[in-house]
């Protein structure tokens, strides 16, 4: 028996953990948390053979549905699950974090009493979520697994929702990301329209999409809605606002959904699509411009950020937005690449890289998570103006954030430092073919300096200095939190090397089609490609900027021989400070949009609502009523006066019928 | 031979009056009689056409129009001896509590 004929059980087993949660939680320890902790451990389990199973067969995708719905001969939705080299990578990551993080609850979470019963369950219903949106077999099935992690982060963002604010984000967060959704609904109709299917099996076939004969432009704008929807998932600007605020769940929640798994979701859907995304250069043009703006714009605001936790939120949003310029980089130049084999191959790298950065990302974005939660464990606060001089008392805490903040700067040779690189030449790659993507390209490696910067400056602020009031309780987590910080430093110090394996690897795995549908063969990169690496001049350029940002870190707050203050006070930088620590005062054009535009629009479809709509039922009813009131007046109880009319009508009627000529 | 419009314009005398008297007289059991009139009219017709036609379904028709009538008087006799014990009176212009 293969292991694929198992996956069915991926998404039903955290459930299955959900479910002994709900009712035995109250009576077992941890709120019925080792139940869920087993049941996405098993389900990880199966996940990783499965994967295994893949990444060691003939690389033949595997895709398993059967009828859901039908409705009639052309109107059938199936469901199932569709597993090829991307949903293996997805699997494992996803798989991995999970299962790291839940066991890591198991000791953040202690002292929440009730309440813990209620985070797991939720936390199960989002794995079954997360891990069936990765298997799903065609986008409907995907929508239904999309909108269940919606929902499992609007619970969770609002964990606490005693606290008015975790209310207020919880609420932002699925406004906000229902934008996205609802495009995302638009697109999957557009398609289902333009080609009568929705399996992916069917949409990913050359032949098929060819007798479709689908138009272009219909084409891109069904595109363009599913990339909507990963805008809205994935925090991409202008939908980006909520990812910030939804920190204020636990910090498990952020490290699990808002920065490892969920939001990734987005970037997943755009890969996933990309046998049809590389019909249209259009939208993959608009995905380039849309990450790479927003890799800068997120980064920008993480620099003088007090909360460990929002830097790390704007880190996440820049990120994303690095996969998406890769992707959308590559994307293109595979659209553009016609006969040229050459673009082509330079377009699958882009397409491997960003999905590279989406594994490497998830690893060291969750480690450094999970490492601020464990301060925020120990200092019971997040701001890192009351933290500092910890690294005597959180000795393993403050290593794994190193490494966790060196591998997201991008230092040889940790994990962020292969796939950042490659994405930053994907994008320099790409401007050969459209020289907008140099700009794209300079917006990349000004992000990679900023990112490296805010790293250090986080974790300068935190670990070194003297100590504050705030740190002379602080000590070092507990084992069930420790282990798993560990654990995920060894990847996010190691998963960069999967792309050197020599004959195999990632770059074996992760193939983009070309325009006719054929797999683009990964080239096999080894030492030999290292070597070319160290010789071009921009993977030097990226280390440099890398180490630029970490030396002004270091000496603005180790050395402290920069003084930020003067920054913070001078008559020219205040105001950019300001605007920076307001987040472009983005959250007020969304509230003044929210109150002026859509309160007003509200407004007067109340006005349509009470005037118009209530006006004609009112008016209706009103009539009748009065019609009733004089017509029972007939109704008077005198059988003579009945007989009368019936009499009186009666002879009407035959006298009628007689001038009209009916009686003969 | 008496020719058949005698009979029917008999018919349609008797009638209009029988209606007159349900129309018109508040009490009940005039009324019930004035339908009587009404329904006898129409036996008439029933002979008359049964007679005129040679159709022995006419006369039929009468006999168990006659036997219905038996039992509807006795019903409403019945009915009507109710609302003299209930209500005190007979008198239709008075009994109007079936209404708005």
């Amino acid at each position: 028996m293969a292991f694929a004929d198992l996956t069915w059980l991926i998404p039903v087993l955290p459930i299955v953990g959900l479910l002994l949660a709900a009712a035995l939680g109250k009576k077992t320890p941890e709120g019925g948390g080792y139940f869920v902790v087993g049941g996405i451990a098993v389900s990880c389990l199966i996940s990783l053979l499965v994967a295994f199973e893949f990444l060691t067969g003939n690389g033949q995708v595997i895709s398993v549905s059967q009828t859901w719905i039908q409705l009639n001969d052309s109107l059938k939705f199936e469901i199932g699950y569709y597993i090829d080299g991307l949903t293996a990578l997805m699997l494992i990551v996803v798989s991995i974090l999970c299962t790291v993080i839940v066991i890591y609850s198991l000791g953040y979470m202690r002292e929440e009493g009730d309440r813990k019963r209620r985070y797991y369950i939720e936390i199960a219903l989002f794995v079954t979520g997360m891990l069936g949106l990765v298997v799903a077999s065609n986008y409907l099935e995907m929508f239904i697994f999309w909108e269940i992690v919606g929902l499992c982060s609007y619970l969770l963002i609002g964990f606490w929702y005693h606290k008015p604010s975790a209310a207020k984000a919880a609420k932002k967060a699925f406004l906000v990301t229902r934008i996205g959704d609802i495009m995302f609904m638009i697109g999957i109709i557009t398609l289902f329209a333009s080609f009568g299917s929705l399996n992916f099996r069917d949409l990913f076939d050359p032949t098929f999409f060819e007798q479709a004969h689908v138009d272009s432009g219909m084409l891109a704008f069904g595109l363009f809605c599913l990339f909507g929807g990963s805008m809205g998932k994935s925090a991409q600007f202008p939908l980006h606002d909520w990812l910030p605020d939804a920190m204020e769940g636990p910090t498990t929640v952020s490290a699990l959904i808002h920065a490892a798994t969920m939001v990734k979701a987005g970037v997943f859907l755009v890969a996933r699509s990309f046998p049809l995304m590389v019909h249209s250069p259009d939208v993959l043009l608009v995905v380039a411009a849309i990450g790479g703006f927003t890799a800068l714009y997120a980064a920008t605001m993480a620099l003088n950020n007090p909360n460990i936790k929002r830097v790390l939120a704007y880190s996440t949003i820049s990120q994303l937005g690095y996969m998406f310029l890769a992707l959308g980089a590559g994307g293109y130049m595979i659209a553009t690449a016609g006969n040229n084999e050459g673009i082509a191959e330079l377009g699958n790298a882009g397409y491997m890289a960003g999905m590279f950065h989406l594994m490497n990302h998830a690893f060291f974005k969750a480690l450094l998570f999970l490492g601020a939660g464990a301060v925020i464990h120990a200092v019971h606060t997040e701001d890192m103006r009351l933290m500092g001089g910890l690294s005597k008392k959180m000795k393993i805490t403050s290593i794994v954030m190193l490494i966790g903040a060196l591998s997201i700067a991008g230092v040889p040779p940790l994990s962020g430092f292969w796939s950042k690189d490659e994405v930053l030449a994907s994008a320099w790659n790409a401007g050969a073919v459209n020289s907008g993507f140099y700009l794209l390209y300079l917006f990349g490696v000004v992000t990679a300096f900023l990112t490296a910067f805010y790293m250090f400056r986080l974790w300068f602020m935190t670990f070194s200095g003297e100590q504050k009031e705030a740190a002379h309780h602080a000590h070092e987590a507990s084992k069930v939190m420790v282990v798993p910080l560990m654990f995920l430093a060894v990847f996010a110090f190691a998963s960069g090397f999967v792309l050197l394996v020599p004959d195999g690897g990632l770059p074996a795995v992760i193939n983009a089609v070309n325009v006719e549908g054929h797999l683009i063969p990964g080239e096999t990169l080894g030492l030999g490609w290292v070597e070319k690496l160290f010789t071009e001049w921009q993977t030097w350029l990226s280390i440099a900027v890398a180490l630029l940002g970490i030396s002004i870190a270091y000496l603005a707050y180790y050395r402290k021989s920069i003084s930020m203050d003067r920054f913070a006070n001078g008559w020219a930088s205040k105001p950019v400070y300001n605007l920076l620590l307001n987040r472009y005062y983005f959250p007020q054009g969304y509230d003044a949009f929210g109150s002026k535009v859509v309160y007003g629009f509200s407004l007067f479809i109340d006005w349509i609502d009470t005037k118009v709509i209530d006006g004609t039922v009112n008016g209706i009813s009103f009539v009748t009523v009065r019609w009733g009131a004089l017509l029972r007046r007939a109704q008077n109880g005198l059988v003579q006066s009945y007989a009368t009319v019936i009499v009186a009508a009666l002879s009407a009627l035959i006298v009628l019928l007689y001038i009209i000529g009916g009686l003969r | 031979m008496i020719p058949q419009e005698y009979f029917l314009v008999l018919a349609a005398i008797l009638f209009i009056i029988g209606a007159f008297g349900v129309l018109t007289r508040k009490n009940a059991i005039v009324v019930l009689m004035s339908i009587e009139i009404m329904l006898n009219a129409a036996n008439i017709n029933f002979v008359t056409f049964a007679a005129y036609r040679h159709d022995i379904a006419g006369q039929v028709f009468a006999l168990f129009s006659i036997a219905i009538a038996a039992a509807e008087v006795a019903v409403g006799l019945a009915i009507l001896l109710n609302l003299q014990k209930q209500s005190d009176t007979i008198e239709l212009n008075e009994l109007k509590i079936l209404r708005w």
